[in-house]
């Protein structure tokens, strides 16, 4: 549905003195989500970048067999995930990302880790968010490597490692040098925008280079792999001799598995080694003897070792934040599931699992590491070190049990979907076959009206409606087929003549000025924005209009009011075209309607009325709260009666209060009303007009209808001895 | 909640529906723009401070109204509690400058014997080939109503503050020779807790009123 959350929504109260150069985004705060679907500009841009990248790639790209055997069918992370020809990759279940990259699911790990290194464009590594590379200056903004990639290292053609690094990217560019600026972008891009400061390999002595990475892809890679590496881990172990004698890194720079990594490098004993990236990267670049292919990294590597000073715990947030935690997370997951793998066999069961079902988050644990102290201090002494190991175990294993803990959730919260699911599908059928046929008799049953409370299931919805609402009209399909042919002619006629029917000097009513194009072609691409559906071009927009139009041909002496969008919108979401016309005409002759999308303001104000009446009677406390700041009813029963809270809440809680709202009556709307000023008391207890009325215009994202509704049920529409018909009768006869 | 605020000053926009007041609101109170927006239904609210002068933080109660004709009768009872009010015109749509007239004398009508201080704003001015309305003639209408006139434009930020922050201080200046001051049961003005009586006859004192707003 896409409304904003309600961090959205809070914006608008902003009352602070906000800077003069206030910032612009492109959504508003106050409408539902008018943006949020549009894709972060600087994903596209990355998009884009990929295609562009992607394109090169291929032509310099030797051909690996993994290669070729994927398609080629433009999703670019397939192809990264080619290229790199990581077993990882070897099942690229594509899966196609809301911003149109398709992610090559690896395994969460080589997916948060390895973004950069395979290059896939996950939305994760586009956002920076869980990114190795974090650590290497994160920039979430691919746009800005371009330019000052080139320009920054390209010290010096790492041989080796450089390219293997950057994986992914390396993988064609730098065959031949192509320090051109989209191989460059290309090695960037492609691993995540955060890679820059990797990006160092350019150019690089081409046919070493392009058969080492071929080599890489084939089965020395395989070869290569430490046993304890899953397959799924998607790490780069570039572990194969080259022919010109140099030797691959080991390990992905990317730091996926670097505690792995260094261990193999370093003696396997039972001194940790150093397991930062960074620490590793300088490690092993010393190693190698290609201190530049990190230049940047290494820079930041060192930075690092300055600011560790004592015990060298790195515990989230604990240590002064020098890279992006989350570059550590990556790297502290791999480490630890390697320990885990290595260790005992279950528990990496569940973080197998977890990983599997959980896309795209870090295991906690991967927020400990345990450092070596860096060599430039003085060595912990044995029993400190113990010690240390010791807590650090024991940390591991509290990290552990509470992921499990979460995995459970999860998997209790999963379970009670399918629940959901279930019961809606059994309550479908019954439905279907028991209750819909025999409608008449089986409506007013207990069975039925409680069915009814609960919900109506998604495709029995429209016709419930429909058959509840009624049509005391007598409005056929054809009827609706002549209003809707006078309404085209009259919106033909004014396009032809050019302008706006004059109706106001005409003495025409005010209805029918207000039945003028203008007004209801605006409010129809401001229907619902976030769903896009009913703007221009969208696909219910000429059905929205239809509707809309022909109504007002049909009551000119209603016309088209704000608000009647939102009605119309909701109807034809759930019915057929025809029929969402019948049910929008019978349901706006209803009374309170009537009375409301008149404006009889008289009648409006009794139905306020008794709506303080039960207010009163069932919120005290709110409601002298209310009265204190004199907010009084209509400031928010407006829009709520008006859109039938189809503005103000989740579509999907809206369709629940509408289901109930058909079987009911009005009274149900103020008694949901009501049910909703309960459901949020406490919240609007301690808030100011300003910030209630701004409330209660749009109630939270995450309002669940089962809690609005034990909330409804708990509000009784009794004063005294007299219900609400009772009372509303009593007002209107003053 | 808020910083601490000498004053509050409700103010009400009016004007034609479509002409961008919404727009306006949401430019001024957020920072942001939007060529698509929920239609204003009944009554959307909005709030900021403005500073006025050093020491004197007023805060600005907005009350966005629905613009279709039919709700006047609704809104008209809005009027009466609101201090200041932006009357909003649509530079593109010759129409909704021609109901300006209408706006302003249906409005003061409802007021009386209360005042309003009003402000007229030619909006969407970042359309400047589809304009239908000189500056010149609105300056005439403003000059004739006794009101100020600004052009603005809320996709393209301009004049947004500057327009909000005329009328506030045209209000706190009126409030400050006494013309306008709060009153009980009107809720156009208010004061905070620190206010300082302005009126010029009484000494400046920090006077203590404990305000629900």
């Amino acid at each position: 549905m896409g409304y904003p959350s309600t961090g959205v929504q809070k914006s608008r109260i902003i009352s602070a003195d906000i800077p003069q150069n206030l910032m612009v985004e492109s959504s508003s705060s106050g409408s539902r989500g008018a943006e949020d679907s549009r894709p972060p500009s600087h994903i596209a841009d990355v998009t884009d970048r990929r295609d562009f990248i992607m394109q090169d790639m291929i032509s310099h790209t030797g051909t690996s067999p993994r290669e070729e055997s994927q398609s080629h069918a433009g999703r670019d992370t397939d192809l990264l995930c080619a290229t790199v020809g990581s077993q990882s990759c070897s099942t690229p279940h594509g899966t196609q990302l809301p911003n149109g990259n398709a992610e090559c699911e690896v395994s969460k790990s080589s997916h948060l880790g390895g973004s950069h290194l395979k290059g896939e464009p996950s939305s994760d590594s586009l956002h920076g968010a869980l990114n190795v590379d974090g650590v290497l200056g994160v920039d979430s903004c691919p746009s800005v490597p371009l330019t000052s990639q080139s320009n920054s290292e390209l010290t010096e053609p790492p041989q080796d490692g450089g390219e293997i690094r950057s994986i992914g990217s390396g993988h064609k560019s730098n065959p031949q040098n192509s320090v051109s600026e989209p191989a460059h972008g290309d090695e960037d891009a492609r691993s995540s925008p955060d890679a820059e400061p990797y990006r160092k390999s350019s150019g690089s002595p081409s046919a070493a280079v392009t058969r080492s990475l071929r080599t890489f892809s084939s089965s020395s890679f395989h070869d290569s792999v430490s046993t304890s590496f899953s397959p799924d881990d998607g790490e780069i172990f570039l572990t194969s001799d080259r022919p010109d004698g140099s030797k691959f890194m080991d390990v992905s720079l990317v730091s996926r598995n670097t505690y792995e990594i260094s261990r193999r490098q370093s003696a396997p004993d039972n001194i940790p080694t150093t397991l930062s990236v960074a620490a590793s990267g300088l490690t092993l670049s010393e190693k190698h003897g290609i201190p530049e292919m990190f230049s940047s990294r290494s820079l930041f590597s060192r930075k690092q070792r300055e600011t560790t000073s004592a015990p060298g715990w790195k515990l989230f947030g604990k240590v002064p934040l020098r890279e992006s935690p989350p570059k550590d997370s990556r790297t502290i997951r791999q480490e630890y599931e390697a320990k885990v793998t290595k260790s005992s066999p279950s528990p990496s069961l569940p973080s197998q699992s977890q990983r599997k079902n959980m896309e795209f988050e870090p295991m906690s644990t991967t927020a400990l590491i345990l450092e070596d102290r860096p060599a430039n201090l003085p060595a912990k002494s044995e029993e400190e070190a113990q010690r240390h190991r010791q807590e650090y175990d024991e940390m591991v294993v509290e990290m552990k049990k509470r992921e499990l803990k979460d995995a459970q959730k999860k998997k209790k919260q999963m379970k009670e979907r399918f629940k959901q699911e279930d019961s809606i599908a059994n309550a479908m059928l019954v439905w279907n076959n028991d209750i819909l046929p025999n409608w008449e008799n089986m409506r007013g049953t207990r069975r039925v009206r409680d069915l009814w409370w609960q919900g109506l299931p998604p495709n029995v919805r429209g016709k419930v409606w429909s058959l509840a609402i009624g049509n005391e009209l007598n409005i056929t399909s054809d009827l609706y087929d002549i209003f809707l042919s006078r309404a085209r002619e009259r919106w033909r006629s004014i396009r032809e003549t050019g302008c706006e029917l004059e109706l106001d000097d005409s003495g025409a009513s005010v209805a029918d000025r207000e039945s003028s194009l203008d007004v209801i072609k605006l409010d129809i691409s401001r229907t619902f924005p976030s769903l896009f559906i009913f703007q221009k071009g969208g696909p219910y927009h000429d059905l929205l209009h239809s509707v809309l139009g022909a109504y007002t041909c049909y009551r000119p002496d209603v016309g088209y009011v704000q608000g009647m969008s939102f009605i119309a919108a909701v109807l034809i979401l759930n019915l057929e075209e025809a029929d969402a016309f019948i049910a929008f005409a019978n349901l706006l002759n209803k009374p309170c309607q009537m009375a409301f999308f008149r404006v009889d303001h008289e009648l409006m104000l009794k139905y306020f009325g008794a709506f303080e009446v039960f207010f009163e009677e069932n919120l005290p406390r709110l409601f002298n709260h209310f009265k204190s700041y004199n907010l009084t009813p209509d400031l928010f029963l407006i829009d709520w009666i008006f859109t039938l809270y189809s503005k103000s809440l989740p579509l999907d809680v809206a369709c629940r209060v509408w289901d109930v709202f058909c079987r009911d009556g009005e009274e149900f709307l103020f008694r949901t009303g009501l049910g909703i000023l309960r459901l949020y008391e406490e919240v609007l207890l301690q808030m100011d007009f300003i910030h209630i009325a701004q409330f209660l215009s749009r109630l939270p994202e995450d309002t669940h209808p089962d809690r609005l509704f034990s909330c409804i049920s708990n509000t009784h529409m009794l004063s005294g001895n007299r219900k609400w018909t009772q009372v509303f009768n009593i007002l209107v006869k003053d | 909640m808020d910083a601490l605020w000498q004053y509050q000053f409700r103010i009400i926009l009016l004007g034609d529906s479509t002409v961008g007041k919404s727009s306006l609101l949401k430019r001024f109170t957020d920072g942001i723009y939007s060529d698509v927006a929920d239609p204003t239904v009944g009554v959307d609210f909005y709030a900021r401070s403005i500073d006025i002068e050093p020491g004197v933080k007023i805060k600005l109660q907005l009350w966005d109204t629905a613009g279709q004709e039919r709700f006047r009768s609704i809104t008209t009872s809005y009027y009466r509690n609101s201090v200041g009010g932006l009357l909003v015109f649509d530079l593109t749509n010759r129409k909704t400058f021609d109901h300006v007239r209408e706006w302003h004398r249906e409005v003061s009508e409802h007021i009386l014997p209360h005042h309003m201080v009003y402000i007229l704003i030619g909006h969407k001015s970042d359309l400047g080939s589809d304009r239908k309305v000189s500056r010149d003639e609105a300056e005439h209408l403003a000059a004739e109503l006794g009101l100020r006139y600004v052009e603005t434009s809320a996709k393209c930020n301009s004049n947004v503050e500057r327009a909000f922050e005329l009328l506030t201080r045209d209000i706190y200046e009126l409030m400050k020779m006494g013309e306008i001051s709060t009153r009980d049961g009107w809720d156009g003005v208010k004061s905070g807790l620190t206010a300082k009586v302005l009126y010029p006859a009484e000494e400046v004192a920090e006077r203590e009123k404990s305000c629900n707003c």
